[in-house]
């Protein structure tokens, strides 16, 4: 009963964690390739200032993305402390 | 502890003599530095103490907090290197420092994502502990403790070149001298204290070096009134470059190099080894966790603040007569722009203050690589690979220590051998290696259920090659160090040709692997995810 018990949680785990990874991972790829990207590609656009300041957008993009980094670490945290280890703590009980 | 005191007794006598950039003595700094090294003595003696099991040596007991683990990390991240080198980068030219700032950022939510949780899961002491869980542990542990000791040498080297130039300028000492007492003290605090003293030296120095930039950015912004675009438009003003230096400039020209640089950095944080080593020193997969949200708020914030230390140089250093030489550059050089930046905004106070953090920085985070080279080569290829099935702990732990002291030794004939030369690459060296090798091993031994012995030791080492051979043929190399007059691999980042390198042998290798043992290797798998993912069977209780 407990083992089978185990295996259902723990296909459930592996299912909810590609679900939160996924999108997190492509998130992080995707914003950083895309930055690297312009800075080869179009660096001039990058030197753009925004609208009547001296600030570029490229400054205020990089910046954008620090935020990003970090936001992202504090979501995964999130979701894997509410979603996840609920799982982690049922499946380690069983064993 | 006899060697303790002749070491603090030399380091008085020296920096009795020191000096500043302006030739008198600065005694905040001397004050600060000599604080500094009597209370991370002092730790070490405590640490000295509970430091007597291959585990607490390794892993400080398993018992640090997600905070402070955060911090520590952070801590390993944030060297002289990075602080100084890349406010040095923004002085010069503006918004490239950012691309280093975001590379080396980046990195952290992937190991968050992919492997702080299975690697605190599977491991005990190192990385190889998870890459060797289901494959061969001789060849493995081998190619791993290659991986990693070419990282933590070339690592090594680029600080301690750093330093001792460093300390010239800042305290007057010789070049010699000053690399020998980086030396000195690294191999006391990790031979005696093991990873506790080399994780609170660490918090110390982390926290300490964040104050400080906070600090200073607060008094450049204080300046201008918080008035950031005010703050912009005057360094775009003073800057001989103008407006350029809000836009990227040479750093990156082509395609290539921007992906190649781009994997170099994201992949290779995931795969160094002083950082990979701090994952085994929280209890469980929810501290390991926490660390690494910490240590990316830390982390993210330091590298805004030194983007703003490098515009306020800009602004508040550059036309100031005092910090320039006949010439009109900086005094030293270009990495001295935020050291010089303290004065202008802090006097002689925040000066000695910034110093002492450097020298602290640096002496923290030259610990933490030599810790993390010691275990490799005492739990790797000392314990695992060569006395293969005699579990003599008390043995391992003598070489541990053996290895810190050679390791330091080495390091520091290094440093004097390398003095002259031009070392920035060595860094960017230690992170293609670190991406090509270590990265894929660890990533596919965890995720990968046909991965073999076979194919991560040919395919693992075939990448270590290639990157260091492309790197030589470069243009960094060949060029600049050798002298040719073209290079033969004309891109400067090695890592987009290595990694495909490493990953199509790997996937080769393994796929065509028929024998016996690679048939079980892939039977365990299952078994070896299932503990990755939830973490049963762990060790979790705290020997004290």
């Amino acid at each position: 009963m407990q083992i089978r018990d185990t295996k259902e949680i723990y296909q459930q785990l592996k299912k909810a964690r590609i679900k939160i990874l996924v999108p997190l991972i492509f998130s992080t790829i995707t914003s950083y390739f895309c930055f690297i990207w312009v800075i080869a590609f179009n660096s001039k656009f990058f030197g753009t200032l925004i609208f009547d300041t001296n600030i570029s957008i490229g400054i205020f993009l990089g910046f954008l993305l620090i935020l990003l980094i970090f936001l992202i670490t504090l979501i995964y945290v999130y979701l894997a402390n509410k979603i996840l280890e609920p799982l982690i703590n049922k499946i380690q009980k069983n064993a | 502890m006899h060697k303790l005191i002749l070491l603090l007794g030399l380091l008085f006598s020296n920096l009795l003599f020191a000096s500043t950039v302006d030739g008198e003595p600065n005694y905040t700094a001397v004050i600060m530095f000599v604080l500094f090294v009597g209370v991370t003595l002092f730790i070490t003696y405590w640490a000295s103490k509970k430091t007597h099991t291959a585990k607490s040596f390794y892993t400080a007991g398993g018992d640090i907090t997600g905070l402070q683990n955060g911090l520590a990390i952070s801590g390993d991240f944030m060297s002289a290197a990075s602080f100084l080198g890349i406010s040095g980068l923004v002085y010069l030219s503006g918004f490239d420092g950012l691309i280093y700032s975001i590379g080396f950022l980046i990195g952290w939510p992937i190991i968050l994502l992919l492997i702080a949780e299975p690697l605190r899961n599977l491991g005990k002491y190192s990385f190889s502990d998870v890459v060797s869980f289901r494959l061969k542990q001789k060849p493995i542990r081998i190619l791993a403790a290659c991986g990693s000791l070419s990282t933590v040498i070339l690592y090594l080297i680029a600080q301690m070149v750093g330093a001792g130039k460093l300390i010239e300028i800042l305290f007057g000492l010789p070049y010699y001298s000053a690399v020998m007492i980086v030396g000195g003290l690294m191999i006391s605090y990790v031979t005696f204290g093991g990873m506790l003293a080399t994780t609170w030296v660490q918090i110390i120095k982390a926290v300490l070096l964040l104050s400080g930039a906070t600090l200073m950015a607060f008094l450049v912004l204080y300046q201008f009134e918080f008035n950031i675009n005010q703050f912009f438009s005057e360094a775009v003003n003073i800057h001989s470059k103008g407006k350029n230096i809000m836009a990227p400039g040479g750093l990156i020209s082509d395609p290539v190099s921007a992906i190649s640089l781009g994997l170099a950095l994201m992949f290779g944080t995931a795969g160094l080894p002083h950082i990979l080593m701090r994952f085994f020193t929280v209890p469980d997969a929810v501290e390991a966790r926490k660390s690494v949200v910490y240590a990316t708020g830390f982390i993210g914030y330091f590298y805004i603040l030194t983007f703003i230390i490098g515009f306020g140089a800009i602004v508040l250093v550059s036309n100031n007569p005092e910090y320039l030489n006949d010439s009109g550059a900086l005094i030293g050089n270009n990495n001295m722009a935020a050291i010089h930046l303290s004065h202008a905004v802090g006097g002689d106070i925040l000066l000695g203050f910034i110093s002492a953090v450097a020298f602290a920085t640096i002496l923290a985070v030259v610990s933490g690589l030599t810790l993390a080279g010691a275990s490799a080569i005492s739990h790797d290829l000392y314990a695992n690979a060569f006395l293969t099935g005699k579990n003599n702990e008390k043995m391992e732990m003598k070489v541990s220590k053996l290895a810190t002291i050679f390791l330091g030794v080495l390091a520091v004939f290094l440093g004097i051998l390398f003095e002259e030369q031009n070392v920035a690459f060595m860094v960017g060296l230690a992170f293609a290696i670190a991406a090509t090798t270590n990265f894929p091993i660890l990533i596919l031994s965890i995720y990968w259920k046909n991965l073999t012995t076979r194919g991560a030791v040919i395919g693992g080492s075939a990448g270590l090659l290639i990157a260091i051979l492309l790197v030589i043929l470069g243009p960094v190399v060949w060029v600049d160090i050798f002298g040719n007059n073209e290079a033969i691999f004309p891109y400067k980042y090695p890592a987009l040709f290595s990694m495909i390198v490493t990953f199509i042998g790997i996937w080769f290798f393994s796929k065509t692997d028929k024998t016996k043992t690679s048939i079980v290797e892939k039977k365990l798998f299952e078994s070896q995810y299932f503990r990755s993912q939830t973490g049963v069977g762990i060790d979790k209780s705290n020997a004290h």
